[in-house]
């Protein structure tokens, strides 16, 4: 029997895997293999590197294909399935033109450790049996016969910290929960991930919805809660109807319900839609979201654990924390604590996109470094250009120059030096990314989704685009980084919630570790990434210039000019400063220089 | 239990307000957001104080924090004159037209950064008083709307609401003057729409909206008002003297 797992991921499915989902399926119906093979086709959540998609592997052949298409299956099914031989084209080809057959030797996937992903893009999402077979429920079912009191031991033991990017430790969060005798009590799952550029909690509710249900009600067995939401962002449509269907199976199976597993405990779990606000992310501003106030945050100094949806104890956990829970209760705490650091235990989520050769997915244990992860993994920057910097932890984290790069990756290292993990976002800037402008697009993000209820994130957030804005466009003045600063500490120490303590991290990172590059701005009205447009201006040197065309042909509004083998001009009238042409020449040939703003 | 605020030694209960431990003991911090009868919004931030517990200090908001242990709070260090300088610098800007915002600027040394850019013609500081007000008076017609740096107070699609009764109440309350009402011989005219006023029947003075007095009236259970609150106590009193007498002394 052969399983043929096709990536149905969002990144495949956008790359066209449901077609050939389709066609796989068609084929096997159709019975147009060798009829002494069986073998089914199965739709799984994300294989991780979402950069070469759709990806297609073949189980227990252990082979994996990569930008798989429709035309390409009658071949898959007549070679590797009726045959057992690989189709080379297909395969992975490795930095010295090797072929490589399984996902394990992909240096993508060779460095990963995967405990929250175990499920994701190995079983189809849609089948309990799948989970089944994977040990899926197995701790809920082991948790019925611990107390309390020895769940909460297990989930201290582990060292997991809260996923979302705060890093409680879970296990205390569920203690003080337990300890309060007020009933009812919640359990709430934040799968309101909004970070520009992430999507690990978004690829487990998709591709293993049953962890994440399994998680939460170990959680209610520990605290003694008998209800939970899950509050799902309105842009995940897909995670949203991969939980529900969990939902529904697991309750059909009595595994969830009135009665789990026979045990007289109920547990019952319904889906709240996020309504589109980043700031619905912040617990307690999701918690009044639920409740069906305005999405505001209060000031936490009375903690949710006390008092939370409608003022009682109530749970809140992100997806990927979740997610780790079942495996900490079947494995032990202590075995999901040799994983990991002194402070920070087990593995960690990334999404890693932008200018790194190989994006998508992955899964490391805690303290790899920034290195491991964008060298090792995502296999360095693309077009063999330098690394400038990578930002995490979405609007509030901050940007990582290069002397930073062997710096583990926990919770508490990067806090340190004023930029922090998150909830796993990761995006890699090449040395065409503009410091300034990166700083100035997330402030502008987070003028739009501040709730804006407190002084300092509203009025302090409007000042900051305002100046960066002036920046970027050749106005600023030397003292405005003096007052980003200040502001920021202000910003940083009076803000109601996270978001505004934490918004002006981009700011403050960048004036950190790249002030060169504002200092450029201000006093040479100079963009030194020749990124932005009003101090940019785009030329063509005329003896690296080929005259290959491709500038030419990128160009939006024909502003390059030039005959074939002749070095191409650009009329500085016409160009918009887009920066298409010097994407796409291959011999470095555009360039950019300061432009004369009188 | 007993805190000190600045070196002064304040009885409170467990889990009262900084801010109202302050106000009892003749102490001032500044608020906007807060009113006695709607405490505890955190939303204005000005009220922010450092706190000393346990050898850690740290800037918390006064009008939330609840004391939950023996503590010094200090409402003017160097920190929080800094912070707290910032945030007038920035309301300042927020609300140019608004006097009382001004003068509070100047009475807490706030700077004036000329960087910040000022918002045209506007008042208001988004406390959100107003529409803590409206609301808990169960009429509910203004809202915040919007979110971010958009955000602000409207009737529902900034028309003239349905549920509005002209109490004025957000007027009342606003810190900054930032509500216009408008009041002529016998109408009021606020958030666009136009009520007609009711005088005593005595003294013939304004006691409110029809539909103000209608709502209150609805929600006791009695009459609608007719008499201002003065003819009303004196009205009471002449019954008290017509019943007992009058008091020599």
């Amino acid at each position: 029997m052969k399983t043929i797992r096709i990536c149905c991921g969002t990144g495949c499915l956008a790359n066209g895997s449901l077609l050939v989902a389709e066609e796989f399926e068609k084929k096997i119906s159709q019975a147009s293999v060798d009829a002494a093979v069986e073998c089914v086709a199965k739709r799984t959540g994300c294989h991780g590197l979402c950069e070469d998609g759709p990806i297609v592997t073949i189980m227990p052949d252990n082979i994996c294909y990569y930008h798989v298409r429709p035309k390409d299956v009658d071949e898959i099914l007549e070679k590797t399935i009726a045959n057992d031989t690989p189709v080379e084209r297909l395969l992975y080809q490795n930095e010295q033109g090797v072929k490589i057959m399984s996902q394990r030797e992909n240096p993508f996937y060779a460095h990963q450790t995967k405990i929250a992903l175990r499920n994701v893009g190995t079983i189809s999402p849609d089948s309990l049996e799948d989970y089944l077979a994977a040990d899926g429920y197995k701790a809920l079912k082991k948790a019925l016969t611990m107390s309390p009191e020895e769940i909460l031991t297990e989930m201290e033991r582990s060292g997991l910290r809260g996923r979302g990017g705060a890093g409680f430790p879970t296990g205390r969060k569920w203690r003080t929960a337990a300890g309060y005798d007020v009933f009812p009590k919640y359990v709430v799952c934040n799968g309101d991930e909004g970070d520009p550029g992430a999507f690990m909690d978004g690829s487990i509710l998709e591709g293993d919805p049953h962890s994440v249900l399994e998680g939460m009600a170990i959680c209610a067995l520990a605290i003694g809660a008998e209800e939970g939401f899950l509050y799902i962002r309105d842009e995940y449509v897909h995670a949203r109807r991969s939980i529900k269907e969990a939902i529904r199976q697991a309750e059909a199976a009595g595994i969830l319900g009135d009665n789990i597993m026979g045990s007289g405990k109920k547990l019952h779990l319904s889906i709240v839609r996020g309504g589109g606000a980043f700031v619905c992310g912040e617990s307690t501003a999701l918690m009044a979201s639920i409740e069906g106030r305005v999405g505001e945050p209060r000031a936490k100094y009375i903690r949710s654990v006390q008092k939370g949806l409608w003022d009682h104890p109530t749970v809140l956990n992100n997806v990927e924390t979740l997610a780790n829970v079942p495996y900490i209760i079947l494995h032990g705490g202590a075995s999901y604590a040799a994983v990991g650091t002194g402070g920070s235990k087990g593995t960690k989520v990334f999404a890693m996109v932008g200018k790194v050769k190989r994006t998508g997915l992955v899964e490391v244990p805690m303290g790899a470094t920034l290195r491991e992860l964008i060298f090792d993994i995502g296999g360095g920057i693309r077009n063999g250009r330098p690394f400038k910097a990578v930002q995490t932890g979405g609007p509030s984290g901050g940007c990582i120059p290069e002397s930073m790069l062997d710096l583990p990756v926990d919770f508490d290292t990067l806090k340190k030096y004023g930029a922090m993990m998150g909830s796993g976002g990761m995006i890699v800037m090449d040395d065409r990314s503009c410091m300034v402008e990166v700083a100035r697009y997330y402030v502008q993000f987070l003028c739009g989704e501040s709730c804006g209820k407190c002084t300092p994130c509203r009025e302090g957030l409007k000042q900051m685009l305002a100046i960066l804005t002036d920046i970027c466009e050749g106005r600023g003045r030397i003292e405005d980084l003096d007052l980003l600063e200040a502001l920021g500490e202000t910003m940083q120490e009076a803000s109601l919630c996270a978001l505004g303590k934490s918004a002006p991290n981009p700011v403050l990172t960048t004036l950190k570790y790249f002030r060169g590059e504002y200092e450029a701005h201000i006093l040479e009205h100079r963009c030194p990434a020749g990124v932005c447009t009003k101090l940019t201006s785009f030329a063509i040197d005329p003896d690296k210039c080929r005259g290959c065309t491709a500038c030419a042909r990128a160009c939006p509004v024909n502003a390059v000019a030039g005959t074939a083998r002749h070095p191409h001009a650009i009329d500085a009238a016409l160009c918009i400063r887009c920066g298409s042409c010097r994407e796409a020449c291959r011999f470095d040939a555009v360039y950019t220089e300061g432009r004369d703003l009188s | 239990m007993k805190i000190t605020i600045n070196q002064i030694p304040c009885e409170c209960e467990r889990g009262e307000s900084i801010l109202q431990i302050a106000r009892r003991n003749g102490i001032e911090i500044p608020t906007l957001c807060w009113h006695d009868g709607f405490p505890g919004q955190g939303a204005c931030r000005l009220c922010i104080v450092e706190v000393i517990e346990g050898g850690r200090a740290k800037i918390v908001v006064s009008c939330v924090y609840p004391v939950e242990r023996e503590c010094e709070v200090l409402t003017e260090s160097e920190k929080v004159r800094r912070q707290r300088g910032m945030i007038l610098a920035l309301l300042r800007k927020k609300a140019p037209d608004s006097p009382e915002i001004q003068a509070l600027c100047e009475r807490y040394h706030a700077p004036e950064i000329e960087r910040f850019l000022p918002e045209t013609g506007s008042r208001c500081v988004m406390c959100g008083l107003c529409v803590k007000a409206c609301g808990e008076l169960s009429v509910g017609a203004i809202a915040t709307v919007n979110r971010g740096v958009e955000k602000e107070i409207a009737t529902p699609y900034h028309e003239p609401s349905s549920a509005c009764v002209g109490c004025g109440s957000c007027a009342y309350v606003c810190p900054a003057g930032a509500i216009p009402v408008q009041e002529m011989e016998d109408v009021r005219i606020i958030w666009g729409k136009t009520f007609s006023l009711v005088h005593c029947q005595d003294c013939g003075r304004v006691i409110g909206t029809a539909e103000e007095l209608a709502a209150a009236a609805k929600k006791s259970g009695q009459e609608p008002d007719t008499l201002c609150a003065d003819c009303r106590k004196k009205m009471i009193a002449l019954s008290f003297r017509h019943t007992y007498g009058e008091i020599h002394r």
